[in-house]
């Protein structure tokens, strides 16, 4: 057939589709999914904005879901992933049985779960007899449920005493958590998406969110469709789907948007755009690591970054004109929403770059107030809710509890009736310590959940080094098998979402229950059944009986239900009153009641039956700040724990580029990221054969300045290669990226286009996530187009 | 004598031509109405080959709320092996089961063009 062949009987086909009014159903049972006799309301087990969706069950089987249209995270929406994960559950490739190799290099054999508790416990017990607490880790992730990570750090921290507890999060979500402690005293957006609907004005930087999160996008295009007066700003190097919604791109070289923002702040106060009152009332200038400035102290810093100033360091489309232009939609509008994700996040600035999103809010009263807020996007179902306030970081324990402070440390002792100073006082290894411990040898048994660091890490092949060791015991608890798994001595097969019970916490600090409504299949279980089984034999292994204690209040408890919902209790009702993420009026009883679960703070279940808190820190909206207002004639209550001065930070912070410039031998930026079919190392939607064919494989994306200089056309085979590593793509010739600069999707796990072999491993300071954003490298022409397969790690 | 050589050689590469070719198309599984499509072009996204195959269709949908917000084609028509040329019902549910009352028994289609989904006639 050749293609006017292909047209001509396209075309017919597609104009087929006008025509047929043959209804393959009558109305009675449109909506219903294909077959489905009952549905079971739960959350999507994908990206962080925490849809609410149902599974369709036909005899048992699950065969649909659909969204939930009461729900205020998602309205009714699912993107094609929320649409299809169903077919997860009972996939053909899921781990089923636990599989043991003493050595990385021999074939796993299946044994049983009694056999593989004990390997697990006498292999970390061995571990802490001979070379101490600390050489034993846990990576978990923001995929696993509250109760999951919480039990995890229990048995890490009050039964082996190490903080070396650590998740996925780092990577993405770590800069966020300090740009919001530093700027506001407190972790997680103040507002809500119900202040989309609010907005005047957008200003989407480092996102794109038309495909990363697809279903908060479809409400800001609402927003926009319907009110075309709404102004959308996007800032990005590269031009994405979501660049298709603004009214102005700014396109700026890679790593300058900390100089662009800082010029957005000059022109607000040297135009007077500025709110004396708000920053009066509630804010202070912070210079180096906290010295309080005055306004003209801060002003004078911003000189270095007037428009034409930073015009030059910018670069791109950048002109004092467009950024005028952005500084005065961004202040004068009736509400101004800013929205990011980890073209902030992942940098070696990252905090700072966040800092500076929250300077230009503060300055201009943009908060606290209906389609104002500074607002940071999450990309896992439960980074905050399991990570952030669960106690899943190497720093923090449950209830945004700094380990470092005696006092908050004892109050979890003396919760879990263990003997105050059971839980070391120093944090443990943050994850690139983590993994560079695991290349050293000094972490002798690393404990991996629900992740693939082999493939997600940046610098992937030395840290995969590591994790080939022999003298390194790697136990991974999955679905399916990842990069990660192939690295394992110990896999055991757990439960996938609705086959278990428990809590996802999504960005807008909204708990929802997900319940059991299927099977695990085989042998796989859930994971709060294997750490409490593990716990008890380590306790054994070690002879210590406080191990024991970690786990003793959920003894004998059926894992389905009765397991999880004691695990949510002890976490909610003994560790979360009195902190900014209360959480007791959240209990399992409310949140089955609720379309869409709970925003914290929620003291109480009456309150919680109300939906809980949806902008915090405003005194009739936030039961703390009513509580905490003590006479105040204010009308908002700051009282985040991290800042005693109940004040909101305006830093100073200057423009610091990328850890790793383009230079001679090394030319491109090299950037990476989502797309919309995939998610994560695609371990879960690379098995779904409608999402896989969708985009079977990573391309590169490079401006078509750069192929006609460089001789590459589309599809031709493109060697990337940076000072850590070279990987190949099929090129995608687009005006995306901008000149000088390359993009490159990074889902796919084929061994050849693996980009994380090539991203750079600097990290943030502060944060210590990783600057995957940004690394230089060089391409090159390989070949002319090549046929290419998807590739899925098979066991 | 060089003349017959030049025709059996020919002859004997357009029997390996076509043979090959007949294999190719008994390769391709066939399904309701699209032309038959090769394991490999089977990798291609639907929005990349109707952008030229069927133009109209392709803008109406990329400008479309659908197409701004990354609703592709294979969420509503399906992929090549269960292509309905016509969605189902079932595949609007999944994000607009509030407007069935709406609806009023008939398909969105009806009232909201297909493909670029304005406001109801």
């Amino acid at each position: 057939m050749d293609r006017r062949d292909f047209i001509k009987r396209t075309a017919a086909l597609t104009a087929a589709s006008y025509v047929g009014i043959n209804l393959p159903h009558g109305l009675g049972n449109l909506a219903q999914g294909a077959d489905a006799e009952t549905w079971v309301a739960g959350t999507c087990r994908l990206c962080g904005v925490g849809c609410r969706l149902e599974l369709g069950l036909s005899k048992g089987k699950p065969v649909a879901l659909r969204g939930i249209a009461d729900s205020r995270t998602n309205l009714g929406y699912l993107c094609m992933k929320g649409t299809l994960f169903y077919q997860l559950i009972g996939h053909p490739d899921r781990l089923t049985q636990p599989l043991y190799r003493a050595r990385k290099d021999q074939p796993f054999q299946a044994i049983s779960w009694e056999q593989a508790l004990d390997i697990a416990a006498r292999e970390f017990a061995g571990a802490v007899k001979a070379h101490g607490n600390d050489s034993v880790a846990y990576y978990g992730s923001g995929q696993c449920l509250t109760e999951e990570t919480y039990l995890f750090q229990k048995v890490m921290r009050g039964g082996l005493q190490t903080n070396n507890v650590e998740g996925n999060p780092r990577l993405c979500m770590a800069s966020a958590v300090g740009g919001y402690l530093s700027s506001f005293g407190a972790d997680e957006p103040i507002g809500s998406y119900a202040d989309i609907e609010k907005a005047e004005c957008f200003f989407l930087i480092g996102s794109n969110m038309a495909e990363a999160h697809p279903v908060v996008f479809r409400r800001l295009l609402k927003r926009k469709r319907e009110n075309p007066a709404v102004k959308v700003i996007n800032a990005d190097p590269r031009i994405s789907p979501t660049s298709r919604l603004a009214d102005l791109h700014l396109q700026f070289r890679p790593g300058t948007d900390l100089a662009l923002l800082n010029a957005m702040a000059w022109v607000i106060l040297e135009e007077k755009l500025h709110d004396p009152a708000f920053i009066d009332d509630y804010c202070v200038f912070k210079a180096g690591k906290g010295d309080t400035i005055d306004l003209a102290a801060f002003r004078a810093s911003l000189d270095a970054y007037t428009p034409e100033k930073t015009a030059a360091i910018c670069g791109g489309n950048i002109t004092p004109g467009v950024i005028r232009t952005a500084a005065r939609w961004f202040a004068r509008s009736a509400g101004t929403m800013s929205l990011w994700c980890m073209g902030i996040n992942q940098r070696r600035q990252g905090v700072w770059a966040n800092n500076l999103i929250h300077n230009l809010h503060l300055l201009t009263g943009q908060l606290c107030k209906p389609g104002a807020d500074s607002f940071s996007l999450t990309g896992q179902p439960n980074a905050c809710g399991g990570v952030r306030e669960g106690g899943g970081l190497c720093h923090i324990l449950p209830g945004h509890r700094p380990v470092v402070k005696d006092a908050l440390r004892h109050q979890v002792e003396d919760a879990w009736g263990i003997p105050r100073g059971r839980i070391p006082a120093k944090p443990g290894l943050h994850t690139m310590a983590m993994f560079q411990g695991v290349n050293e040898g000094k972490v002798k048994a690393i404990w991996i959940n629900c992740t693939s660091p082999a493939q997600s890490l940046p610098n992937a092949d030395l840290y995969r080094k590591g994790l080939r060791r022999d003298d390194v015991f790697v136990l991974c608890t999955d679905i399916f098998p990842t990069r990660t798994t192939e690295l394992a001595n110990l896999i055991l097969p757990t439960a996938f979402h609705f086959e278990k019970t428990g809590v996802y916490g999504c960005t807008e600090r909204r708990s929802q229950l997900t319940p059991k409504a299927v099977d695990a299949p085989g042998q796989a279980k859930p994971e709060v059944w294997i750490v409490r089984e593990w716990a008890q034999r380590l306790a054994k292994e070690l002879g210590d009986p406080v191990i024991a204690r970690t786990v003793e209040p959920f003894a004998g408890l059926e894992p389905d239900a009765a397991l999880p919902e004691a695990i949510w209790n002890e976490y909610t009702q003994k560790l979360t009153g009195g902190r900014d993420n209360d959480l007791r009026g959240a209990t399992y009883k409310v949140l089955r009641q609720m379309p869409d679960g709970v925003q914290w703070p929620a003291p109480t279940e009456a309150y919680a039956l109300t939906g809980g808190t949806v902008r915090k820190f405003v005194r009739g909206l936030d039961p703390i700040a009513d509580e905490e207002a003590k006479g105040s004639d204010k009308p908002f209550i700051f009282y985040g724990p991290a800042h005693a001065d109940r004040k909101l930070y305006i830093w100073q912070r200057k423009y610091v580029g990328a850890a790793e410039e383009p230079d001679q031998d090394y030319p491109v930026y090299l950037s990476n990221g989502r797309i919309v079919d995939h998610w994560h190392t695609s371990s879960m939607t690379g098995r779904i054969p409608a999402l896989m064919r969708a985009n079977p494989y990573a391309y590169i994306e490079i401006n078509p300045k750069d192929a006609a200089r460089l001789g590459i056309a589309p599809n031709d085979m493109v060697e990337v290669e940076s000072r850590r590593g070279k990987t190949t793509f099929p090129a995608k010739v687009i005006e995306g990226p901008m000149e000088g600069m390359v993009f490159v999707y990074w889902h796919d796990m084929d061994e050849e286009r693996m980009i994380n072999k090539v991203t750079m491993d600097a990290y943030d300071p502060g944060s210590k996530e990783p600057e995957f954003k940004i690394s230089a490298c060089r391409i090159r022409r390989v070949s002319g187009p090549k046929a290419l397969k998807p590739f899925i790690v098979k066991l | 004598m060089k003349r017959i050589i030049l025709y059996i050689m020919f002859f004997a590469l357009l029997i390996v031509v076509l043979t090959a070719c007949a294999m190719r198309t008994a390769e391709r599984p066939r399904t309701s109405g699209h032309p038959a499509l090769s394991e490999q072009e089977m990798l291609i996204a639907c929005q990349d080959c109707h952008a030229q195959a069927t133009p109209q269709t392709y803008r109406q949908w990329h400008q479309s709320g659908h197409g701004m917000a990354t609703v592709k084609c294979y969420q509503c028509h399906g992929t090549f092996e269960g292509l309905r040329t016509e969605p189902s019902l079932d595949s609007c549910a999944v994000c607009h089961s509030g407007q069935w009352e709406h609806a009023e028994g008939q398909t969105c289609w009806q009232c909201h063009p297909a493909h670029t989904f304005e406001a109801g006639k």
